[in-house]
């Protein structure tokens, strides 16, 4: 996934900066074992600018042993007056900015867009089945264009979405349509949300479409999950939610997640991330590596 | 690496301050980043003192009960074993003598340095390593040139070592590095006259050959049948200016910038302005059938991770070895 940080001459800088840390990313990647590499997609407007466009900056990323980029995170920023998939007064405002992005990413092959299906939890609340109900009208229908380019539309709960308990996660499920709308399994986030992310999986199995395998140490208590701008950075009783699998402590039982995998024959990509490991002193290459090194030697004991 | 070439990876790196790699999980994540690079065997270099819990071999054994103990410790992050151990005597050590300053030039130090050699002799065959790897005499800014005679002082306390490491069935291979006494060609090419090929090898460091003027592919390419041991990095600058005579060398040159501003002599392989011919000089071992271990260096570079990550890249996409 795209997180990353290193440090230069220009102090800490991502893989962005320049075409000299984009290829020492994209070889720190390939150097340990992974395949291919998950975008945002807001990262588009770099990929024209330094690149000229996806598939330029593609072929750079194959130049450096990689296959592709095989997903890319449309990470909106919700707005309830005019982009609220909760609110079905915006939807012409979400359908028209998926027609335009789609045809954005068109030159290259994607396997998913993926998106927080909900605002913000606090732009939400209370959280009612008629408000989880337009939410998933909408992702049909935005399922439905993306699918008309070839790529499939994939929810990924944030723990301070507002989807993202376990009741609320079956509503928004039962409302979709699996033909448009998939499931994108983020470790973490659900085990902060406490949803157990084995269980979960297998029950959705048939319409999951991807993973990030991350491990967390913390589940969400109080109000974690409604602080502005994002609780993943606010939340006062947790200073660093993510670690690489394999930390100790962690909540995530990737030995059963990766058996569920097995179980149901998931052939798709498994997408690892590392989302803020600088924070409290860790670094993104060292948990890179550490992080192959748990999927080669766990993980694919169990099913490559 | 599965390569007929046999290839490991130092940790020096990642020990770069007394009490900043001690903590057992902290070296299993060095570990499993050197794994997860593809490399199974590792070079530790020497230290002192309880903090050195992975570098002195005294403290290694108590933190790890035995030789065996050590290496579980090791393969619980996939990393099979260890190729070979820095050591470098001019180094004061607590273990030895109490920090006393000894000099492999000085023939009434001797008997001392053999006596100290001994742990890691003793260490190195208990874990199974190939050789020791030593600092053969200290700095050239710290004594006058050696002459020929002094070089055969030098030569005598490794033939000595020697023995010793032959009997435990190690190899002892002499590091060249930029700073030493022993610095150009010649003394280079006298300090190996004056060793016994059948005990004592030369190991050879592409970036401080460079660094302190001599080719490293030249330089193997004529003294092949002594080369035991190879550590492989890059450098994008060499000594222009005797540098390596500038009071208090270690600090002044290589920390210093050597008055021309040089924040880093020790670059990964790939760097962009590389002076070492690495894939020449990699053709070169090939050509040779070199048995020996080519331990891998994020020496001095930067973030140890990342460094041991572009090498193990390099290795694999510009050198075509499979991981």
């Amino acid at each position: 996934m795209d997180h990353w940080r290193s440090n230069g001459p220009a102090g800490p800088v991502d893989q962005w900066h320049s075409h000299r840390t984009m290829s020492a990313f994209l070889k720190q990647i390939k150097a340990t074992g992974f395949d291919a590499i998950d975008t945002f997609d807001f990262r588009i407007w770099q990929m024209y600018g330094d690149y000229g466009g996806p598939a330029k900056y593609q072929e750079m990323v194959r130049d450096h042993g990689l296959e592709r980029i095989v997903n890319t995170f449309h990470a909106a920023d919700y707005d309830v007056r005019n982009y609220a998939p909760h609110l079905p007064e915006t939807h012409e405002n979400i359908l028209e900015d998926f027609r335009v992005t789609m045809g954005r990413w068109s030159e290259i092959e994607l396997d998913n867009i993926i998106v927080m299906p909900a605002t913000l939890y606090y732009d939400m609340e209370p959280i009612t089945e008629d408000k989880i109900k337009y939410t998933a009208e909408c992702w049909n229908k935005v399922g439905e264009i993306t699918a008309g380019f070839g790529v499939r539309l994939t929810c990924h709960h944030e723990f301070f979405c507002g989807i993202q308990s376990e009741p609320d996660l079956e509503t928004f499920y039962s409302h979709t349509d699996d033909r448009y709308v998939s499931l994108f399994v983020d470790t973490a986030q659900h085990c902060i949300a406490s949803v157990d992310p084995v269980a979960f999986y297998r029950r959705h199995a048939h319409r999951v479409s991807g993973f990030h395998f991350k491990d967390t140490r913390d589940v969400a208590t109080g109000d974690d999950h409604r602080h502005r701008p994002d609780s993943e950075i606010m939340a006062p009783t947790t200073g660093k939610w993510f670690h690489e699998m394999g930390t100790p402590h962690g909540l995530v039982d990737f030995e059963a997640m990766m058996t569920a995998v097995r179980d149901n024959g998931y052939r798709g990509w498994i997408s690892v991330e590392h989302d803020k490991a600088n924070k409290e002193g860790g670094d993104y290459s060292e948990s890179t590596a550490i992080s192959r090194w748990y999927a080669k030697n766990v993980l694919e004991e169990i099913y490559r | 690496m599965k390569d007929t070439l046999r290839w490991a990876y130092a940790l020096n790196q990642w020990n770069v301050r007394l009490d900043v790699f001690v903590r057992h999980e902290d070296q299993q994540r060095a570990l499993k980043t050197v794994s997860a690079c593809g490399f199974d065997t590792i070079e530790l270099a020497s230290g002192t003192g309880r903090w050195d819990n992975i570098s002195r071999p005294e403290v290694i054994l108590l933190n790890h009960g035995s030789h065996s103990g050590f290496l579980d410790f090791l393969r619980r992050a996939r990393v099979q074993g260890v190729s070979s151990m820095f050591w470098d005597p001019q180094a004061p050590a607590e273990e030895e003598e109490g920090y006393a300053f000894r000099s492999t030039a000085n023939p009434d130090d001797h008997d001392a340095i053999v006596e100290w050699a001994k742990p890691f002799v003793d260490f190195l065959a208990g874990v199974g390593a190939e050789q020791l790897v030593v600092r053969p005499v200290g700095s050239a800014w710290m004594s006058p040139p050696l002459g020929a005679d002094g070089i055969k002082v030098i030569g005598d306390v490794w033939n000595r070592i020697g023995e010793l490491t032959s009997a435990a069935g190690l190899g002892l291979a002499l590091h060249y590095d930029c700073l030493g006494a022993v610095h150009t060609t010649e003394e280079l090419t006298g300090l190996l006259e004056a060793t016994d090929p059948a005990t004592v090898g030369l190991a050879l460091d592409t970036a401080e050959f460079t660094i302190g003027g001599i080719d490293p592919v030249a330089y193997y390419r004529e003294h092949a049948d002594r080369v035991t041991h190879v550590h492989l990095k890059d450098t994008r600058y060499a000594d222009t200016g005797e540098e390596y005579r500038m009071p208090g060398a270690e600090s002044t040159m290589l920390k210093g910038g050597a008055g021309r501003r040089i924040e880093r002599w020790f670059y990964e392989l790939g760097t962009e302005d590389g002076l070492v011919d690495v894939p020449g000089f990699v053709a070169a071992l090939r050509e040779r059938d070199f048995p020996g271990w080519v331990v891998i260096e994020s020496d001095h570079g930067g973030n140890p991770a990342e460094l041991a990550m572009l090498n193990s890249w390099y290795l694999q996409h510009e050198l075509g070895v499979a991981k």
